[in-house]
């Protein structure tokens, strides 16, 4: 399995399998969220960023950087920040 | 392996373009990692920290210091992290650690503890304080071998024990796995196993040669891509937490396909202030504190005990030079080379270092381990449905 050569993007929006699969985490993270916000208790803090991004508020990205509006379609998810505040150097939060 | 210059990619497959995230370093960061104590009470075979065998605890004096920038960076942003990491926190002491927190208003705390000392004090503790708790383990009792204490004995029964702890207590905890070798049928094995474990998120660590861990990390392609391809499988299946990479790589995909890729990185790279046990300041890389190098120095950018956290952040992101000059520089070459700069954002300063002796270079086997074969893992689970 030679590594490819050929631009990212292009082998995903070619990847046959891959709408499906994407759709089906897409699902997953609005359930999560919704199930966030209906206990937040079980969740941590994380339903409270929920809740906001539920209402379409623009979350402040880290770093002091704006962050972009959320849009209306964006999937309501858990920011891995609450459990990984290190991952990657930057946030997973919902941007637009 | 070679890319084009100019990434064809999330705006339209036939347009290059420009990623226009991590342009030099941004002059407030998202949080800090403190270093309460040198020590830990384990000694992982893979562990990069050079002094955990000492206890060099931090002065309070030192967390007033960092707390004094800290607390007006929070106040300007809706979340700010402190992370307390970098030895095993919990062996500073209940009291000690307190102690340090004190001085800190409006930010999260975090810990990352190898849960071994976890009981129900710390319980209250962790309550009391309102702190998010990452625990460290690799999978069963064998997974986690490489987890020993100081006499070599497995560390498995105690850290399964303060688990059980945080569990009886409904205190939830994330879950950092340190994977040793991927191999066929680990990615389902780990899974199921952490699912059972009651975290509710899992960040999967390929282990990284860096610090005074001089294991390779050049793992076969194939592996890897089959570890992280079986993941995605396994997480399809049961989405029952949330696991950090394979999510990561999704999300990503989710955005190259509609076009919004580029938006995704932060637009400055976040300096990361580690504040090492005596105050001195490494930003960008927690793995670098404490090591020396001939060309580099100490990585340190100053002491928060001479200067002002934000004043050694200013200095060092308003006029990089050195060590981190050349990682800038470093950065814009994976940027112009790498196809997988947009999901990745650069090689990692200390896997540069550590790997290749320089932070000049680009792409790591950290690179090819954790960046590049966990999407193409990903794409490959995709592709054979």
């Amino acid at each position: 399995m030679p590594e490819p050569s050929d631009p990212l993007s292009e082998r995903l929006a070619a990847a046959p399998g891959l709408p499906t699969l994407l759709a089906e985490a897409r699902a997953t993270w609005l359930a999560r969220a919704e199930r966030a916000v209906e206990a937040p208790a079980a969740t941590g803090a994380a339903a409270e960023h929920d809740v906001d991004a539920a209402r379409e508020k623009a979350p402040a990205g880290r770093g002091g950087e704006p962050s972009v509006r959320a849009r209306p379609s964006t999937p309501r998810w858990r920011a891995f920040e609450d459990a990984f505040p290190t991952f990657y150097q930057f946030t997973n939060r919902p941007r637009g | 392996m070679s890319h084009d210059r100019t990434v064809s990619g999330a705006l339209s497959p036939r347009r290059p373009v420009v990623w226009h995230g991590m342009r030099g370093i941004a002059s407030v960061p998202s949080y800090v990692i403190m270093q309460p104590t040198t020590l830990c009470n384990l000694d992982c075979a893979y562990c990069y920290l050079p002094f955990r065998a000492a206890d060099r605890k931090m002065p309070v004096a030192v967390a007033s210091a960092v707390a004094d920038t800290v607390n007006r960076w929070a106040a300007g942003t809706e979340r700010f992290s402190v992370v307390w990491h970098a030895g095993e926190p919990l062996a500073a002491g209940r009291a000690h650690l307190g102690a340090l927190m004190a001085p800190f208003r409006g930010v999260e705390h975090h810990i990352q503890t190898n849960a071994t000392l976890i009981d129900d004090a710390w319980c209250d503790f962790f309550i009391e304080h309102d702190v998010r708790i990452g625990v460290s383990i690799d999978g069963d009792a064998a997974r986690t071998a490489s987890r020993v204490d100081r006499a070599g004995r497995p560390a498995y029964d105690k850290i399964q024990k303060g688990i059980e702890t945080l569990r009886r207590r409904a205190i939830p905890f994330a879950a950092l796995c340190v994977v040793s070798a991927p191999t066929a049928g680990l990615g389902t094995e780990l899974y199921a196993f952490f699912r059972d474990l009651g975290c509710h998120a899992l960040g999967v660590n390929v282990e990284e040669q860096e610090g005074v861990n001089a294991r390779s990390n050049a793992f076969d392609a194939n592996d890897v891509r089959g570890f992280w391809a079986e993941l995605t499988a396994a997480w399809r299946a049961d989405p029952a937490i949330e696991l950090r990479e394979i999510e990561w790589a999704l999300w990503f995909a989710s955005n190259a396909i509609d076009g919004t890729a580029d938006d995704l990185l932060p637009r400055r790279i976040d300096p990361i202030p580690t504040i090492a046990h005596d105050g001195s300041v490494v930003l960008l890389s927690p793995e670098l504190a404490g090591f020396r190098d001939g060309r580099y120095g100490d990585f340190a950018s100053g002491n928060v005990t001479e200067a002002s956290l934000d004043q050694l952040v200013d200095r060092a992101t308003d006029r990089p030079d050195g060590w981190i000059a050349e990682y800038l520089s470093g950065v814009e070459e994976c940027r112009r080379s790498c196809a997988y700069f947009g999901f990745c954002g650069g090689a990692h300063a200390a896997n540069r270092y550590f790997e290749q002796g320089s932070f000049a270079g680009t792409e790591t086997n950290h690179c090819r381990n954790s960046k590049i074969r966990l999407i193409e893992g990903v794409l490959d689970y995709a592709r054979a449905q």
